[in-house]
């Protein structure tokens, strides 16, 4: 599923202009980090992708999906391609490790017997089955992000939006969940990657787009974290 | 089929989880629905002894003390509409009490000289010919007093069709009443999986999917206080109509039984569909609001 923004502006109210003006095109399978500082428009132009925000002016596509035009039915279905990593994990504490990643498929009314294999191959991908029967509270950073990613990734989505992923980690398990990230887009996901570790974004080379006052300051094929002595 | 199972698991959670509001709703429903039940009910033999009671063409013409019937007999035979006269004496009447009344007879003594009235009881062609032919009566001299089973009727009647309005606006209050419990149990309940729902609309839960559980579990609610209603309805109408039976011999009440088993029947499916329309509103205004972007 390719990704294209034409001309997108967002003005939240009254008038804070997040994103202006945005021209991206982030082909299927490719790897982006999205670079800038806090409250530069990262995170409205990935919600943008998931259509939690919509734009005030411009076009977006994913895939077959004009988000702007995209009904509430449709929109399930689109989301189903797309798999989220949030910042704080957002894993539900009550939910086993185990039940927090069957869950996606159990809402999306995956027959039992799929929901089991699909939920234990995903488990052991990111080397958590041992952990399976363990709650949230009980696991640590590094691994509640794990779980996360499993969450993310047990749908087969099409495309990974990974929002600081690496954020309350220590740099051990930043890299421990990047590589997890890069061996899932090895296997042809798309994944776009908000952070702020210059270290990850040097060491592990990949496109690189940087955003400044909501535009598109820097857009590089194998860029770096910073240009001119900023991000 | 795993979906359904989820969303029924889940409103069983749901139900559990919030025990305290769960009992309220029910309780709430099984006032509501027993109050409707019972005013149904109310109505319903109402119009049934009315309908009896009309159809009634007997008509009892009472004497003045010094008034024999042979006397008046002739000119109550005479009257249009009139098919047969009996005359009850003063005799005859006592007679009749001490039957009706056996094993009372120590209160009879207390009477002392036989206090009741001669009468004539007159039989009319037709029911609709009752009223006319009672005034007719009530003109003739000697006769002081005439009651017929239609004037009763006419008082149910009305009594009846006030009790039919009254319980059309009650229902409606009632209905509201409940929706409304209902409503603000399943808002709670949503707003308690708050964090929930939005996952599972981040992951591609259809908005139906995300509804069915609280829509669920507001309908094990309404049907569970409906069917609570029915079950005390069912028990407290079968003893009071064994009660009026022995106080009122003579009124034709409704059988229990089948009847009541039917109103409990419509009363359960009152209760799911209300649960269904007030839990759906509530669950459905929420992921709206959750799913439109910003």
């Amino acid at each position: 599923m390719d990704i294209r923004f034409s001309g997108v502006t967002k003005i939240f109210h009254p008038d804070i202009t997040a994103l202006e003006d945005i021209y991206l095109e982030i082909p299927k399978g490719e790897f982006v980090y999205l670079v800038g500082p806090t409250g530069s428009g990262k995170t409205t132009l990935l919600r943008c992708i998931t259509r939690e925000v919509s734009p005030t002016r411009g076009q977006i596509t994913v895939g077959s999906f004009s988000l702007r035009k995209i009904s509430r039915v449709d929109l399930s279905y689109f989301r189903r391609d797309i798999g989220i990593v949030f910042q704080d994990f957002c894993l539900l504490p009550h939910l086993t490790v185990f039940e927090n990643v069957a869950f996606v498929l159990e809402v999306v009314g995956a027959p039992p017997r799929e929901v089991k294999e699909r939920t234990g191959e995903v488990l052991d991908q990111v080397g958590l089955w041992y952990r399976r029967a363990w709650y949230p509270p009980q696991l640590s950073g590094g691994e509640q992000q794990r779980v996360a990613v499993a969450r993310a990734i047990v749908g087969t989505p099409a495309i990974l939006i990974a929002d600081e992923p690496t954020g309350n980690l220590d740099l051990h398990m930043a890299e421990e969940i990047l590589n997890l990230l890069i061996s899932i887009n090895e296997f042809g996901t798309t994944v776009i990657m908000a952070t702020h570790n210059q270290h990850l974004v040097d060491t592990y080379r990949q496109r690189v787009v940087a955003i400044h006052t909501g535009r598109v300051a820097r857009d590089e094929k194998l860029g770096r974290y910073e240009l001119d002595g900023r991000p | 089929m795993g979906g359904l199972k989820y969303a029924f698991r889940d409103s069983m959670r749901l139900v559990f989880r919030h025990w305290g509001l769960s009992m309220l709703t029910i309780f709430t429903a099984v006032a509501v629905f027993y109050l409707i039940g019972a005013s149904i009910l109310l109505v319903m033999n109402t119009r049934h002894v009315v309908n009896a009671l009309e159809g009634e063409l007997s008509i009892q013409a009472y004497l003045a003390e010094d008034t024999s019937p042979d006397a008046v007999a002739p000119a109550v035979t005479m009257l249009p509409n009139i098919t047969k006269v009996s005359v009850i004496t003063k005799d005859d009447a006592l007679k009749s009490l001490q039957e009706r009344m056996t094993g009372m007879s120590g209160i009879l003594t207390l009477l002392g000289d036989n206090p009741l009235p001669a009468s004539l009881e007159v039989w009319v062609d037709r029911a609709e010919n009752v009223p006319e032919a009672a005034k007719r009566l009530s003109a003739i001299e000697g006769i002081v007093d005439v009651v017929y089973a239609g004037g009763l009727a006419e008082k149910l009647a009305k009594f009846s069709n006030f009790a039919g309005h009254f319980s059309i606006a009650f229902l409606l209050v009632a209905i509201t009443a409940s929706s409304v419990v209902l409503f603000n149990t399943i808002r709670i309940a949503v707003y308690s999986k708050e964090e929930e729902i939005g996952i599972m609309l981040m992951v591609g839960a259809t908005p139906t999917f995300v509804a069915l559980p609280f829509v669920i579990q507001g309908m094990l609610l309404g049907c569970a206080g409906s069917f609570g209603a029915s079950v005390l309805l069912w028990f407290s109408y079968n003893s009071i109509i064994d009660r009026l039976r022995e106080l009122l011999p003579f009124l034709p009440f409704l059988e229990k039984g089948a009847l009541v088993m039917k109103l409990g029947v419509i009363l359960v499916g009152a209760g799911a569909t209300v649960s269904l329309i007030a839990s759906f509103i509530a669950v459905e205004a929420y992921t709206r609001r959750a799913i439109k972007p910003l």
